[in-house]
């Protein structure tokens, strides 16, 4: 009867309940499973993947649904795709795996707030930690982490960048975001005399002739290199015969930029001498990989220095003075072309408190400049001839559009509001973070047998159950570290899961030491792990209880490194208290309905 | 068969107080050898795809930068870790173009699997930062212990099992410690924070331990407490020994797989827990429950004075 097997499914008996709680079991198991062993870079998905295509008739059982476009009418129809079409690792999450595992660097910066009002420190901290976000995010890192600290007085940024292993190149680019600063002139500065400036050019006019020379042999054909070694003024190339390999744009200063990606094919010499702050250049394209924003290029270039006052014995006294007013008030950086003279300028659009230090800087400072410095060299000194209100500035630096732009970019991809300095770094290898995983794995295979025989020798039919019970527990875990939001595996993460196998157990043998006893006492078999359960029950709360308050204190305190083991073992604790509790007992009681189950030989249990 | 610990308490007393006595006598002497990320520095390990230089040759090849004193220490077959101060990113580069100008010959390829390099205040605020740390643990699991015996009050106040617990957790760091002491001046282990991570698990794996049996003391005193204390204690000890014992073997065995087959960068971590859990075991059934016996007598003496 329809009605009987309805009104069974939905009021189950006794028996009935606990099948339909071990069915959830099962599902549960499956589900975690499917978690567990699918995504990219999963090597038990590749092994499965590989291991089902190999067998004849199951491979091709088609048993996934699948939607297929139907290319003639465009609409979509279920079909059936085989096991061998189905590739795994494209399904599902990957594991996230922390910097000592897929390699990557941790870097810790010192943001140095003393020029900030106390009261805006914060808002500067904030603002800084969101200008490296941005520019880590444009070296194309997964998912970087920065995070600011205090620690005591000191603020610190640390940036955690996974599966980056050219720190060197990542550490000058966060370092070297644009530092936007605005000066005003310093009365006490010293002014070279008309003498001076004479002598400083006449060298200069001796540094260009010089240089004009040696073009000349390069351009007769003189081997490059070696006149780069020769001649050439900058000591991080001249012994490399002035090569500059894999260099990005935006790498060097804008003069050097242009050159080599706008105006060179490979093989070319720049036909004039480059002038930049540095000084003049011969410059060389050797070779171009990748285009667009990729593009890299291997360049070579011979240096002359610029002398400057410094070289004819007059030291530099600051010329300008740093005043409120910094990138931190950048609202935002905008190309415009001037209405008479259509030629490009950058326009900056300050906060309400940078347009109010704007505003009092150029009143106090009408008939006198002031200077816009862009990492520490002046880009634009515009003299004020009214105060300027409106909290807009614009820098008119004789710039390209081309470079008005990129300098306007870089302005929005974020003025530095403070000076950082790194404190430490710490990198490892791809290699070694694999071989460690591949270990790791291993033991924890190992682990998990030795463990498994140890409870079925030990303790017979319960112990064959908590093994289930613990494939399980396994299963789960590994499914909810993939669905924790924000966890990641480390090695001592590793460790502590590997350890929380161990301690999974100890729950279950809790259970199975108190159940011997009530079946000693000569208990049914049903009743005696009711009562086993319960009493073992404060036991397993009050003793775990204390594993978690260390894992919180190492969460709470502990380094990224200490927080994934906490997380990982506390998660362990929490999953392996309910494997015991609900599944392990479960599977006992069903165990128990079984007429096997009632010698006393099973239970390991001596008279 | 029943084991009579309580009876034999004085032989695991002496057992105790002289690996207590060693350990702490080697603190005093030797004390822990710290490791990178409390004393700051830079450490740089290095693969040589071919012949690995001499010890020598890597320190004369480095003589030129300044660096101070430079330990060069070879490790596996091809690699090479070198220990100095904290350098910036600049003085990295060019350490390690120095090295690559030097030997980077002959077809040898060198790859830098990992540099550390840990400014000294860094160094120092992790080592507060771990003594915060183990502070804030003790006390949790001091006020953690007296809220879950809180119901116990005869013939002990729940205060005391709260005590107890903790000097046998004492006794557990001590010797933990000091066994890396003795480790530290022979065979230069380093103590770093995955130590002060291990040392924590065991203590909340230890004060686990003890609870446990203590929780059965706790039982069998509501239940039949007719007995005499030391007897309810003793049993109570005896009804937990296998549960204490097979709970630490499957953990041992799953951490001497680890510290087998697992990286060597965690193998001290693996070693201190092993070490730890195994102790922790010990002391939860020979030191924790007879000193509640002998607070117990104590208290009786001075109730007879």
């Amino acid at each position: 009867m329809p009605e009987n097997h309805l009104s069974k499914f939905f009021k189950p008996g006794k028996r009935g309940r606990l099948r339909w709680v071990i069915f959830a079991i099962a599902i549960i198991f499956i589900l975690t499973a499917f978690i567990d062993a699918t995504g990219v870079k999963n090597i038990v998905a590749e092994k499965i993947d590989q291991g089902l295509s190999n067998i004849p008739l199951v491979s091709d059982a088609k048993i996934f649904p699948n939607l297929t476009l139907n290319p003639l009418d465009n609409t979509k129809r279920l079909g059936w795709s085989s096991i061998k079409q189905i590739d795994l690792t494209t399904y599902g999450l990957p594991y996230r795996l922390g910097l000592d595992l897929q390699g990557g660097a941790q870097l810790t910066y010192n943001a140095d707030l003393s020029q900030i009002p106390v009261a805006d420190r914060k808002s500067a901290l904030d603002g800084t930690k969101d200008v490296i976000e941005r520019r880590v995010n444009a070296l194309g890192v997964s998912e970087p982490v920065v995070q600011t600290s205090m620690s005591g007085n000191t603020p610190r940024i640390s940036v955690e960048l996974a599966g980056v292993y050219d720190v060197n190149s990542a550490i000058k680019m966060i370092g070297e975001t644009p530092l936007l600063e605005f000066k005003t002139e310093n009365p006490a500065a010293t002014k070279l005399t008309d003498a001076q400036q004479k002598q400083l050019d006449d060298m200069n006019l001796v540094v260009r002739k010089n240089a004009v020379e040696v073009l000349d042999k390069v351009k007769a054909g003189g081997d490059f290199a070696a006149l780069a070694k020769q001649y050439s003024e900058d000591t991080g190339s001249k012994d490399n015969g002035g090569l500059y390999e894999n260099v990005k744009k935006g790498q060097f200063v804008a003069e050097f930029d242009d050159v080599i990606f706008n105006k060179l094919q490979p093989g070319q010499v720049y036909p004039d001498l480059v002038k930049t702050v540095f000084g003049y250049h011969i410059i060389k394209l050797e070779s171009v990989t990748g285009s667009g924003d990729t593009k890299t290029v291997n360049v070579r270039h011979i240096l002359f220095k610029t002398k400057t006052s410094a070289d004819i014995g007059i030291a530099p006294q600051a010329e300008w003075l740093n005043t409120k007013l910094s990138g931190k008030n950048l609202k935002k950086a905008t190309v415009e072309f001037d209405q008479t003279s259509g030629v490009p300028q950058v326009t900056l659009e300050f906060d309400n408190e940078g347009a109010q230090l704007f505003a009092d800087l150029t009143t106090a400072n009408v008939g006198k400049p002031i200077a816009i410095f862009l990492d520490g060299t002046a880009i634009s000194t515009p003299k004020v001839s009214e105060p300027i209100l409106g909290g807009k500035a614009n820098i008119n630096g004789n710039f390209s559009a081309d470079e008005a732009k990129t300098l306007a970019q870089r302005l929005n991809a974020g003025a530095l509001p403070v000076p950082v300095t790194l404190v430490s770094q710490q990198t490892v290898g791809a290699t070694l973070g694999q071989v460690a995983v591949q270990k790791s794995l291993v033991a924890g295979f190992w682990g998990l047998i030795i463990v498994a025989l140890f409870m079925i020798l030990y303790y017979r039919l319960p112990g064959v159950l908590a093994v289930c019970a613990l494939l399980v527990y396994t299963a789960i875990s590994l499914a909810v570290f993939k669905l924790f939001p924000g966890f990641t595996f480390t090695l001592a993460g590793i460790t502590g899961f590997i350890l929380s196998i161990g301690m999974a157990v100890d729950a279950n043998i809790l259970i199975f030491e108190r159940l011997k006893e009530e079946l000693r006492s000569g208990k049914e078999l049903a009743k005696a792990i009711d009562d086993g359960f319960s009493r073992a029950w404060t036991s397993i709360r009050d003793s775990n209880a204390s594993s978690l308050i260390t894992c919180f204190i190492l969460y709470w305190f502990g380094s990224s490194l200490i927080k994934g083991f906490a997380l990982t073992l506390a998660i362990g604790i929490l999953v392996s208290m309910f494997s015991a509790i609900v599944i392990t007992r479960q599977f006992l009681l069903l165990v128990a309905k079984w007429k096997i189950s009632k010698m006393k030989f099973l239970y390991h249990i001596k008279k | 068969m029943k084991l009579q610990i309580i009876k034999n308490r004085k032989y695991y007393y002496f057992f105790s107080g002289a690996l207590f006595l060693i350990a702490v006598l080697s603190l005093i002497a030797w004390g822990l050898k710290p490791g990178l990320d409390f004393t700051g520095g830079s450490q740089m390990e290095l693969n040589f795809s071919a012949s690995r230089p001499q010890v020598t040759e890597v320190q004369s090849a480095l003589a030129p930068l300044s660096l101070g004193q430079v330990i060069v220490q070879p490790a596996n077959n091809q690699d090479i870790i070198l220990k100095f101060k904290a350098v910036s990113e600049d003085d990295h580069q060019k350490i390690l173009s120095a090295i690559k100008d030097k030997f980077a010959v002959n077809g040898t390829a060198i790859k830098e699997n990992q540099f550390d390099s840990i400014g000294p205040v860094i160094g120092q605020e992790l080592l507060n930062k771990s003594w915060t740390m183990m502070l804030i643990a003790t006390l949790a699991i001091i006020l953690y212990i007296g809220f879950a015996f809180r119901k116990v009050s005869k013939p002990l106040s729940s205060w005391k099992y709260g005590v107890s617990a903790v000097l046998a957790l004492a006794h557990d760091l001590i010797i933990v410690t000091g066994l890396f002491s003795i480790l530290g001046h022979f065979w230069g282990i380093e103590v770093d924070s995955l130590f002060i991570t291990a040392l924590l698990t065991v203590m909340g794996f230890s004060v686990h331990d003890t609870i446990v049996v203590f929780d059965r003391t706790r039982e069998n005193l509501s239940k039949f407490y007719s007995g005499k204390y030391d007897e309810v204690v003793n049993d109570s000890v005896n009804q937990t020994v296998v549960r204490s014992i097979n709970t630490s073997v499957t953990v041992l065995l799953v951490l001497l797989a680890l510290y087998v087959l697992g990286g060597d960068s965690t193998k001290n971590f693996t070693m201190a827990l092993l070490f730890g859990i195994f102790i922790g075991t010990y002391s939860s059934i020979f030191v924790a429950s007879p000193l509640i016996v002998d607070w117990n007598n104590w208290d009786h003496r001075l109730k007879k004075k």
